[in-house]
């Protein structure tokens, strides 16, 4: 009970100090911050897939894109406010997941991620073809010029404590009860009554609308959007590397992924040739000596848990 | 006339050179059941090789395959000796994810070595086109990426039918345990096997870069290709493999020539996604 009311408290003491951080914090460290919080979401709903769900998708990056320019579109061409536009992202990321669905869930293993991947780059070569979108030369969202850093960083914020407690609570519910069974026995919880396809698909389509929303934000920070590095794989390279050095399969592993990902970009951006050198030797390593990510790792050793999802 | 069947002859060139960029990846799934997301890059690397010997020595792109091909092959077995080899039998997503990081890392240094500018190797066959009889007009170059990739394709056809080595190879595949028990050492086939993918990704690195131009990032888009290859064919499945270059060569071409130069690659993803649908064990392959 009473790690219950300690656990409690630092989370809120440390949201407290996140929620007022744009009253006291440089520019720059509300900069790094929100960009922790995107990758945050982002990561962690690719975790959901990939380590609870059993769904190794090298295609997230298509939500990124259909979120991006959604955004871009909706906003420059029909005047619609700024977050109605981020939401209508994830609704698109929801629609496309659905529409792919059939297809991509016949798919296993290795085929699920080539397949995701594939629709991802079709998408892109799709969306440089397309002159509604001016081709491959890319849209600047202008509407994103009026926004000021701290209403983005709160968006920001809101997604990456939301997509933390959503996936903690999803894994709380009946949900993440049968995901665990499914990942221990898939053919004995079928036979208990666990609908496989539900399932996963549930999963699917979360982790695409969470996605699609956390696209949107990240490009009213960067303001320019392009096909070939909006659906490019790219974001899954940043996305394996956050989730495999914090920790498959855990809640807060890609938190502490994240917040290293984006230090290490920060301090690696002078040399800009050797950092994704060095991000993809440490992936190599860690996979060879801590195959559980530093949390998986730390978890062994130490069974203390900041959000444990097993039930006492 | 004759001049609407260009698409349909050249694409059945280009996919014979599609099924030598195919062919590695397939190997390597067919006797570990592992996916090598590097293979791309091992293709790329060797057409940078063959640059930087062209280079040095003077050499024609073709002859300085004598070179390539072991630097190739020793580079290939020391990537599973050392790296993947320490990751078996653990399951598919750690061999995916190393690959993954060594495809970021060889992108990345070749980058840096090479710059990122187009590259390509120079031949005179390049502006050559074979003229029949004034009705047709096919690229001499993609008569020598179709040969090469034959040949290719053949050789690795007899070695894995006619020498020890291949037997093995093909018993470790077929059963895993049993050749085990007959004394074949996994470890060491393996890094011979990949190898001898890594000699396939050079032969189809070097044509590559003879036919077209390259970039230290044109791994990614090759293995696409090498992907759409393979999946549409049949994973692991030799036949398949050719199948599965014409294809998606085929498809590419004649979708350029119906919706215009922006679409080759899409048609051929599209393709591609409607056989992982329908048949995602591919056209030839075992379930």
């Amino acid at each position: 009970m009473a790690s219950n009311w300690i656990r409690l408290i630092i989370i809120v003491l440390f949201l407290i100090v996140l929620t007022t951080l744009p009253l006291w914090a440089s520019r720059y460290a509300v900069s790094v911050l929100l960009l922790i919080y995107l990758y945050m979401t982002v990561a962690s709903m690719w975790n959901l897939l990939a380590g609870y769900s059993g769904l190794i998708s090298l295609g997230q990056q298509m939500f990124i894109g259909i979120g991006g320019y959604t955004l871009a579109v909706v906003s420059m061409y029909y005047g619609i406010p700024i977050f109605l536009g981020v939401l209508l992202g994830g609704v698109l990321s929801v629609i496309l997941a659905i529409l792919i669905s059939q297809p991509v869930f016949r798919m296993k293993g290795v085929y699920f991620a080539i397949g995701t991947w594939i629709i991802a780059e079709a998408l892109g070569i799709s969306f440089s073809n397309w002159g509604y979108v001016r081709y491959g030369m890319g849209l600047f969202i202008q509407p994103a010029y009026k926004l000021s850093m701290s209403s983005i960083y709160y968006a920001a914020m809101i997604l990456g404590v939301g997509s933390i407690a959503l996936v903690y609570l999803l894994l709380r519910s009946n949900l993440g009860l049968a995901l665990m069974a499914i990942r221990d026995d898939d053919v004995a919880s079928e036979a208990m009554g666990v609908n496989i396809f539900r399932c996963k698909l549930t999963c699917f389509l979360i982790s695409a609308f969470v996605t699609g929303l956390a696209a949107g934000v990240l490009y009213l920070n960067t303001i320019f959007i392009q096909p070939f590095e909006a659906f490019g794989i790219g974001w899954t390279v940043k996305l394996l590397f956050i989730v495999i050095i914090g920790g498959l399969g855990t809640v807060e592993g890609p938190i502490l992924g994240a917040v290293i990902f984006v230090l290490l970009q920060q301090f690696l951006s002078e040399y800009i040739g050797f950092n994704l050198i060095i991000l993809g030797t440490i992936t190599i390593l860690t996979i060879f000596f801590a195959p559980k990510g530093i949390i998986g790792t730390f978890h062994e050793k130490i069974s203390v848990e900041l959000f444990p999802i097993r039930r006492q | 006339m004759l001049t609407s069947l260009e698409p349909l002859i050249n694409g059945i060139l280009l996919g014979g050179l599609y099924a030598v960029i195919g062919i590695g990846l397939s190997m390597i799934f067919g006797i570990m059941k592992q996916v090598n997301l590097a293979h791309g890059e091992l293709m790329i690397l060797s057409s940078y090789f063959s640059l930087l010997f062209s280079q040095l020595l003077g050499l024609p792109p073709l002859l300085t395959l004598i070179l390539v091909f072991p630097a190739s092959f020793i580079f290939g077995y020391l990537l599973q000796a050392f790296l993947f080899n320490r990751v078996l039998g653990k399951g598919m997503e750690p061999y995916l994810m190393i690959s993954f990081g060594l495809s970021i890392i060889l992108q990345n240094a070749l980058l840096l070595i090479f710059t990122p500018d187009a590259r390509s190797l120079k031949t005179g066959l390049i502006i050559q086109t074979l003229d029949v009889y004034g009705l047709l007009h096919v690229p001499v170059i993609y008569l020598v990426d179709f040969a090469g990739g034959v040949l290719m394709i053949g050789f690795l056809h007899l070695f894995m039918k006619r020498t020890y080595l291949g037997r093995a190879i093909r018993a470790s595949a077929d059963d895993l345990s049993a050749s085990k028990l007959m004394g074949i050492n996994i470890r060491k086939i393996y890094a011979l096997a990949m190898g001898i993918a890594a000699v396939t990704a050079a032969m189809s690195g070097v044509l590559v870069g003879m036919t077209f131009t390259f970039y230290p990032h044109s791994g990614t888009q090759y293995l696409i290709i090498a992907f759409g290859v393979v999946i549409i064919g049949g994973m692991g499945s030799l036949p398949g493999t050719f199948l599965g270059g014409l294809i998606l060569g085929i498809s590419q071409l004649v979708g350029a020539q119906f919706l215009g130069p922006g679409f080759q690659l899409l048609s051929g993803y599209l393709i591609l996604l409607i056989v992982l649908t329908i048949r995602p064990q591919g056209l030839l392959g075992r379930k």
